[in-house]
C-alpha cells in the first residue's frame, strides 16, 4: 500500500517534471530565447515564489483534511498592515519583517481555534474569516496604494539575485524543504498526516485531533505570512490587491501535484512542480500576449482534467485489486474509503 | 402536524429568530433615520437586490440539499447573463427567449458540472472550484471578442420595466401600485413557490433531500443518485444564470463582472435561514430571511455613510456568531439540558420548512 502511494506520487512527480522541461523547452523556442535571458530568468522566478508558498499553505491544511479559503485574505492583510506600519507609523524595516510573519501565523491560529471551539465546518470557518480579513484589509490601505520605497531595505533583498536567480525564490524553496522535513521527520508532522488520513484511528492512537487542526492552520497562516512578506518585498507597492488572486493558484498547486483532497497526504515536490507549470502558463501568455483570462481557464481546466484522471487511475487501481483478490483462494471484504 | 405544535416548531427555528431580528433592526433604523422610509430611492433598491440575491441562495441551497457546495454560482451566473446578453445583442432575440437561452446555457453549465462530480466523485468544492476559474477565464475572453466595449448593452421590450419598474408602472382602471415595490419580485416570489413545491410536494425534490441525508441511504433505497447530483447542480446553473439575468436588467447592462458578489451571500443566506451545509434539509424562506437580514444590514450601514468593508467584517462575524449559536444549541439539547428537547425541538433531518 505505501509502496503503491510513494510510487503514484513518483510518476505523478516525473509526468510534472516532464511537462515543465518541455514546456520551458517550447517556451524558450517560441520566445526565441528570450525566457532563458538574464531578465527572463530573474522575472521568471521572482513571479514564482509566491505561488509556491501559498501552494504549500494551502496542502498543509488540506493534509489534515480541512481547506483554507483565506489564504489570499491573510497574505493581504498581513502585506498592508505591514505596509502601513512601516510607511506612517515608522517601523523601521527589519522589524516591519516581522509583522507579516506574525500576523499570518496569529490568523492561522485563529482559524484553527474557530474551527476546533465550534465545530463549524472549516470551509465555512475560513469563508468568514476570509470576509473579515478582506474587510481589515481595506479599512488598512482602502484605496491608495503604499509605495515600496517607505521599505527601501526590504526591497533591496526582493531584487538581490544570486547566479541570476532571486533570493527570494531561493527562500521559498528552503520554505518547501524546512515542510517536506517537518512532515517526513518530526513527531507533529506525522500526527498531522495521520489526522487526516483517519481522524478516527489517530484518536484511537492518542493523536489530538483538534491540535493536529489547529498546528496545520496556524502553518497554513504562517507560510501566507511569508507569501506576503515575499510579496513586499518584490512588489513596488502595496495595495488592496495583494492576495485577491491567491485563491485558485494555492488550490491548483497541491492538486496538481498530488495531494489527496481527503487529507492524509502532502507532496512538496509535486506542489512545487506544479506552482511552475501554473508559472510557465502565465509566462506563455504574457508571451504571446492573450489575455490574463486565459491564465485562469487554463489552470480550472487543468485541475478538472487532474482530478478526473485522478480518479480514473484510482478506480482501474481498485478494480485490479479486486480482480486480484478474486483470484485468490477467499473474498476478503473490501476496505471501504472512510470518506 | 397540529396548530400549536407547528407554531411551537417555528418558534424553535432560526427563521423565527431571523424574523424577530429583522424586524427590530427595521424598527431601529426607521427610528433612528426616517429617510429609510423612502420609497423610491430606498426600499425599492433594497427590495430589487433582496429578490435578486434570494434566488443566489436558492442557487446554493440547491445544492446544499443534497449536501455539495457550489464555488462557481457567481460564474454561473456570469456565462448565463453572458449567453442572454449574445442573444439580445447579436441575435435580436426577445426578452422572454433571451432569458430561456440564459437559463437553458446555465443549466447546461451545471449539469456538465454535476455530471463531473457524479462521474469522478471528486469533492464537489474542488470541481466548482475549477469550473469557476475556467469560467472566469472563458467569459470576460468571450465579452471582448463579441463586444466593443466589454458589454452587452442591447434592451429587447419589457427588459428596463422588468429590472427597474415598479408596481407605480402596473395601471388598472385608474389605480397603480406603489412605487417602492418593484416588478422583480414577481418572477422571484414565483421562483420562491417553485422551489419550495419542489422540495415539499415532489418525490424528486424529496429523492434530492434523501440524497443529501444519506447517498448510501438514498442508493440502497433505488433512488439514482448520480442523476439527482446532474439535477440539483443543473437547477443551481439554471438559477445562478436567472439570477445575473435579473441582475443585468436592474443595472442596465450584461457585463463580465456579474456575479462578482455572489459566493459569500449565496452561503450566508441559506446557512442563516438554518439549511444545513451537511444536506438533507433546506428552507427556502429561511433562505430568503437570511438574503433580506444581510441587506438590510448593508442599506441601513449605508445610510450612515460606513463603508463596504465594515460590511464584510460585519457579514463574517454574524456567520460565525450564527453558526456558533447554533452549535451551542445543538451541543445543549445533546445534553438534554433545555426541558423541551425530547419532542418538538430535535428537528426530523428530512424535513423542509417552505
Amino acid at each position: 500500500m505505501n509502496r503503491s502511494v510513494s510510487a503514484l506520487l513518483r510518476s505523478q512527480s516525473a509526468t510534472l517534471i516532464a511537462i515543465v522541461v518541455v514546456g520551458t523547452v517550447l517556451l524558450g523556442i517560441a520566445s526565441q530565447g528570450d525566457l532563458f535571458s538574464p531578465v527572463g530568468l530573474r522575472t521568471f522566478f521572482q513571479f514564482l515564489a509566491v505561488p509556491i508558498l501559498i501552494g504549500l499553505a494551502q496542502m498543509i491544511t488540506v493534509a489534515v483534511g480541512q481547506l483554507n479559503l483565506a489564504v489570499g485574505a491573510i497574505g493581504g492583510v498581513a502585506a498592508a498592515l505591514s505596509a502601513v506600519l512601516m510607511a506612517d507609523v515608522g517601523v523601521p524595516p527589519l522589524l516591519g519583517a516581522l509583522v507579516p510573519l506574525v500576523v499570518g501565523a496569529l490568523a492561522g491560529l485563529g482559524n484553527g481555534l474557530l474551527v476546533m471551539l465550534t465545530r463549524i465546518n472549516g470551509f465555512i470557518v475560513t469563508l468568514a474569516t476570509m470576509t473579515i480579513l478582506l474587510g481589515a484589509q481595506y479599512a488598512l490601505v482602502g484605496t491608495r496604494t503604499v509605495s515600496a520605497s517607505n521599505w527601501e531595505p526590504l526591497a533591496a533583498v526582493g531584487k538581490a539575485t544570486v547566479a541570476g536567480i532571486p533570493v527570494i525564490f531561493f527562500a521559498a524553496v528552503a520554505v518547501a524543504v524546512v515542510v517536506a522535513l517537518a512532515f517526513r521527520f518530526t513527531l507533529t508532522g506525522r500526527q498531522l498526516l495521520a489526522s487526516g488520513d483517519n481522524p478516527e484511528a489517530a484518536r484511537l492512537a492518542g493523536i489530538s485531533n483538534d491540535r493536529s487542526v489547529v498546528v496545520a492552520h496556524t502553518a497554513s497562516g504562517l507560510l501566507c505570512g511569508v507569501a506576503a512578506l515575499v510579496s513586499l518585498a518584490s512588489l513596488p507597492g502595496v495595495n488592496q490587491s495583494v492576495g485577491g488572486d491567491w485563491l485558485l493558484p494555492s488550490f491548483a498547486a497541491p492538486i496538481i501535484g498530488g495531494v489527496a483532497l481527503t487529507g492524509g497526504t502532502v507532496a512538496v515536490l509535486g506542489t512545487v512542480l506544479a506552482a511552475t507549470v501554473v508559472r510557465l502558463v502565465d509566462t506563455a501568455r504574457a508571451e504571446f500576449q492573450l489575455a490574463p483570462a486565459w491564465v485562469n481557464f487554463v489552470i480550472g481546466a487543468v485541475v478538472l482534467g487532474t482530478v478526473a484522471l485522478d480518479r480514473v487511475r484510482q478506480v482501474r487501481a481498485e478494480r485490479r485489486r479486486g480482480a486480484l483478490r478474486a483470484a485468490g483462494p477467499q473474498n476478503v471484504t473490501p476496505v471501504e474509503a472512510t470518506r | 402536524m397540529n396548530e400549536p405544535g407547528l407554531l411551537r416548531r417555528f418558534v424553535a427555528t432560526p427563521r423565527f429568530v431571523l424574523v424577530v431580528i429583522i424586524v427590530l433592526l427595521v424598527a431601529v433604523l426607521v427610528a433612528v433615520k426616517p429617510s429609510f422610509l423612502n420609497g423610491t430611492f430606498v426600499i425599492a433598491p433594497l427590495l430589487t437586490s433582496i429578490a435578486v440575491f434570494t434566488v443566489v441562495g436558492l442557487a446554493q441551497m440547491m445544492v446544499l440539499s443534497i449536501g455539495h457546495m457550489n464555488i462557481a454560482v457567481g460564474q454561473m451566473a456570469a456565462f448565463g447573463a453572458m449567453v442572454s446578453g449574445i442573444t439580445f445583442d447579436l441575435a435580436g432575440w426577445p426578452l422572454v427567449a433571451g432569458i430561456a437561452a440564459g437559463l437553458v446555457a446555465g443549466a447546461a453549465i451545471g449539469a456538465l458540472t454535476g455530471w463531473i462530480i457524479a462521474r469522478t466523485g471528486v469533492n464537489s468544492f474542488i470541481v466548482t472550484l475549477a469550473m469557476s476559474f475556467a469560467l472566469l477565464g472563458l467569459v470576460p475572453t468571450i465579452y471582448s471578442s463579441l463586444s466593443a466595449g466589454s458589454a452587452f448593452t442591447t434592451k429587447p421590450a419589457g427588459f428596463d420595466l422588468l429590472g427597474r419598474g415598479s408596481f407605480a408602472d402596473v395601471c388598472l382602471v385608474g389605480w397603480c401600485g406603489p412605487a417602492a415595490i418593484p416588478l422583480i419580485v414577481v418572477p422571484v416570489a414565483l421562483v420562491m413557490v417553485l422551489v419550495a413545491v419542489l422540495f415539499t410536494k415532489t418525490r424528486v425534490g424529496r429523492e434530492l433531500l434523501l440524497t443529501g441525508a444519506s447517498v448510501k441511504a438514498a442508493e440502497l433505497s433505488g433512488i439514482p443518485t448520480g442523476r439527482r447530483i446532474v439535477l440539483a447542480h443543473a437547477l443551481s446553473g439554471a438559477l445562478a444564470a436567472l439570477a445575473g439575468i435579473l441582475l443585468a436588467t436592474s443595472i442596465g447592462s450584461f457585463t463580465p463582472s456579474i456575479g462578482d458578489e455572489f459566493m459569500l451571500q449565496s452561503f450566508v443566506g441559506p446557512i442563516l435561514g438554518g439549511t444545513l451545509l451537511a444536506g438533507g434539509y433546506v428552507s427556502v424562506v429561511g433562505t430568503f430571511l437570511g438574503i433580506t437580514l444581510t441587506l438590510v444590514i448593508r442599506k441601513g450601514l449605508e445610510l450612515f455613510g460606513v463603508g463596504i468593508e465594515t460590511l464584510n467584517v460585519l457579514l463574517g462575524v454574524i456567520l460565525l456568531v450564527a453558526l456558533s449559536a447554533d452549535r451551542v444549541r445543538e451541543v445543549r439539547l445533546r445534553r438534554g439540558r433545555t426541558p423541551d428537547a425530547s419532542g418538538a425541538a430535535t428537528p426530523e433531518r428530512e424535513e423542509v420548512a417552505a
